[in-house]
């Protein structure tokens, strides 16, 4: 009991220092760790939605980058060929994506292990093609270009990078904060009785598959946010974002980091794309890299970096006790 | 008009031709070992370029396939044997884990063979066209040779797993692999026959399907997309649905392509959807 007592108020003392940190963060970094921050904020708004089905349900998605990217065109797509003002973009593409994820939901929800992992390859394979082959839309391989990020309060996000620092910040925050709720209440409970025994919940008398369903929409709903400050920080998007690299990037990512956690996700993002930066300076090798890299950490430490430390917290406290 | 309902007819015929010889491979090693190899469209393009290169330096086409096809079933050995045995049991781990060697080997092909699309030339007594009776299409001859490639496969490893002891063995491996192991039947060896048969499917489909296909970067997913939307339809394990898989798919990718381009590929959504809505286990698939 003494023990989590401590544990929670390293956990609330951790918590203060890292938000009174990332509040401050412009005013004592150059802009280069800004940009670093911001992007590392919407790829882990992504990682976060595949690691949330992967701790919660035990789902390992190959699809995430396709809500992801569906939000980051209808986006780029309604504002550079309709021009529609601010507010409707991201709001159709959020509820587009989310609407895909309600139709794809109803193919997955039936499967699991291995088989849901093979079905999200393939149907995120499927978005990528559209992407990339419906040209007259999309512009196929180059991509849309110039979508400007809005004016908020009389300040252009575009041109301040710290006005949209604090713009991605906020629904950053309120990401971890949906889904570290949705954890911690009786729906997150159900999901994880689900993931270690399906039989026993559908015994109870719980909706399996309804559970499901929703956790699905949803993981796609935090992964469409993450798409539309992707593309209004980097301008364009392009069949890329929906590419099976971007999936296993952020599968990549929450494997680091440890899968079942929301602090891993970020974590793991953060080191990953760090890592991007570097290695693109150095090699043009990257994938062979990352397939390393994803070999190795699947091989040897398939809990992630955080799992692996909880893990040995407790040996640790077991020998103490 | 009708011309191009006949030819997009018979290019879906060849490419489930090339499909299926690509996807009882997969078939064939799912069902006994439960892992799905995401290596499979790797092993394809490697096989591919391999033959490419035999191909260049000695000139015989039929040298090119076996050296292609042997190229990946020993790579598909060595995988199984030093990387899948390492998490055998759990399911999950083993396709990560091929689905990052799929990364590495595809990037590994782009450092050797470059970037640019290639393609094998035909051999000389394959080139051409012919007639086709009663419909009176002018057909490449090499296309029709690929179809009886394939029909050549499929009696070939139904005579394989219904006649011969090792093929009798896999099948009972197939239905209740801990009965074959208790019997006495080395499984670890068997797992990797099975795997490097598989792979060598794949490196033989991706040197027939580099001959009238391209062979590039990213083939290697394209090819695998389509392998596994063959086996989700046909159902995951059974060499039947792999064929009726093979059909419906390379039928309607090769009218979609001939007719609505811009969808071709996304197209192949909606027999996917039909099919995993009636019948989740595939058309020919077992209750899991």
């Amino acid at each position: 009991m003494n023990d989590k007592l401590s544990l929670n108020i390293w956990k609330i003392f951790f918590g203060i220092i890292s938000i009174s940190l990332l509040l401050t963060l412009p005013w004592w970094s150059s802009g280069y760790v800004v940009m670093m921050v911001i992007r590392i904020m919407y790829f882990g708004m992504l990682t976060m939605s595949l690691a949330f089905l992967a701790g919660e349900l035990g789902w390992v998605s190959l699809m995430q980058a396709a809500f992801f990217g569906i939000a980051g065109y209808f986006v780029a797509i309604l504002q550079t060929r309709y021009s529609l003002p601010f507010p409707i973009p991201p709001l159709i593409g959020i509820a587009m994506a989310t609407v895909a994820a309600a139709l794809f939901g109803l193919l997955v929800i039936r499967t699991r292990g291995i088989y849901f992992l093979m079905l999200t390859l393939v149907l995120g394979q499927l978005v990528w093609a559209l992407a990339s082959q419906w040209a007259s839309v999309t512009r196929g391989d180059t991509g849309i270009h110039e979508v400007y990020a809005p004016m908020l309060f009389g300040i252009s996000t575009a041109e301040s990078k710290t006005a949209f620092y604090f713009f991605n910040l906020i629904f950053f925050v309120g990401s971890i904060i949906f889904l570290a709720a949705l954890k911690r209440s009786p729906f997150g409970l159900m999901l994880r009785g689900i993931r270690d025994s399906e039989s026993r919940m559908r015994m109870l008398g719980y909706s399996v598959g309804l559970l499901r369903y929703c956790a699905f929409i949803f993981a796609a709903f935090v992964a469409a946010l993450g798409g539309v400050f992707f593309v209004y920080f980097t301008g364009l998007i392009n069949p890329h974002s929906v590419s099976l690299t971007t999936n296993v990037d952020t599968l990549l990512a929450g494997i680091l980091g440890g899968i079942n956690s929301l602090g891993g996700a970020i974590l793991g993002t953060g080191i990953l794309k760090m890592l991007d930066v570097w290695l693109s300076g150095v090699t043009k090798r990257y994938l062979l890299f990352m397939g390393i890299m994803f070999m190795l950490v699947i091989m040897f430490a398939p809990q992630g970096i955080v799992g692996t430390a909880k893990k040995r917290l407790e040996t640790k406290r077991k020998k103490t006790a | 008009m009708s011309l191009l309902i006949g030819m997009s007819f018979l290019n879906g015929l060849t490419l489930a031709a090339l499909l299926f010889i690509t996807a009882s491979g997969l078939t064939l090693s799912f069902s006994l070992m439960r892992v799905v190899n995401l290596t499979h469209g790797a092993f394809y393009l490697a096989g591919g370029y391999i033959g490419l290169t035999v191909l260049k330096a000695t000139g015989n086409w039929a040298l090119a396939v076996l050296l292609g096809g042997l190229f990946t079933a020993v790579l598909a050995l060595v995988e199984e044997r030093f990387l899948l045995s390492w998490a055998r049991g759990n399911d999950l781990i083993e396709t990560l884990i091929s689905l990052s060697v799929a990364i590495i080997i595809g990037d590994l092909i782009l450092v050797v063979w470059g970037g640019n699309p290639k393609t094998i030339a035909i051999p000389k007594s394959l080139g051409g066209a012919v007639v086709i009776p009663v419909i009176g299409i002018i057909y490449p001859l090499y296309r029709i040779f690929m179809l009886g490639l394939a029909i050549f496969i499929i009696l070939g490893l139904w005579v394989f797993l219904k006649k011969t002891n090792l093929g009798i063995t896999i099948r009972a491996g197939v239905d209740n692999f801990h009965m074959v192991s208790a019997l006495g039947i080395n499984v670890t060896r068997l797992f990797t026959i099975v795997f490097g048969l598989s792979g060598g499917l794949a490196g033989i489909a991706g040197v027939v399907g580099g001959t009238f296909m391209m062979l590039g970067p990213g083939e290697d997913w394209r090819i695998l997309l389509l392998t596994l939307i063959v086996i989700i339809i046909g159902g995951m394990g059974s060499l039947s649905g792999t064929i009726v898989g093979a059909l419906i798919t390379g039928l309607i990718y090769s009218f979609a392509t001939a007719f609505i381009p811009q969808f071709s590929l996304f197209f192949l959504f909606l027999p996917v959807a039909i099919i995993l809505s009636i019948r989740p286990q595939g058309l020919f698939g077992k209750e899991a």
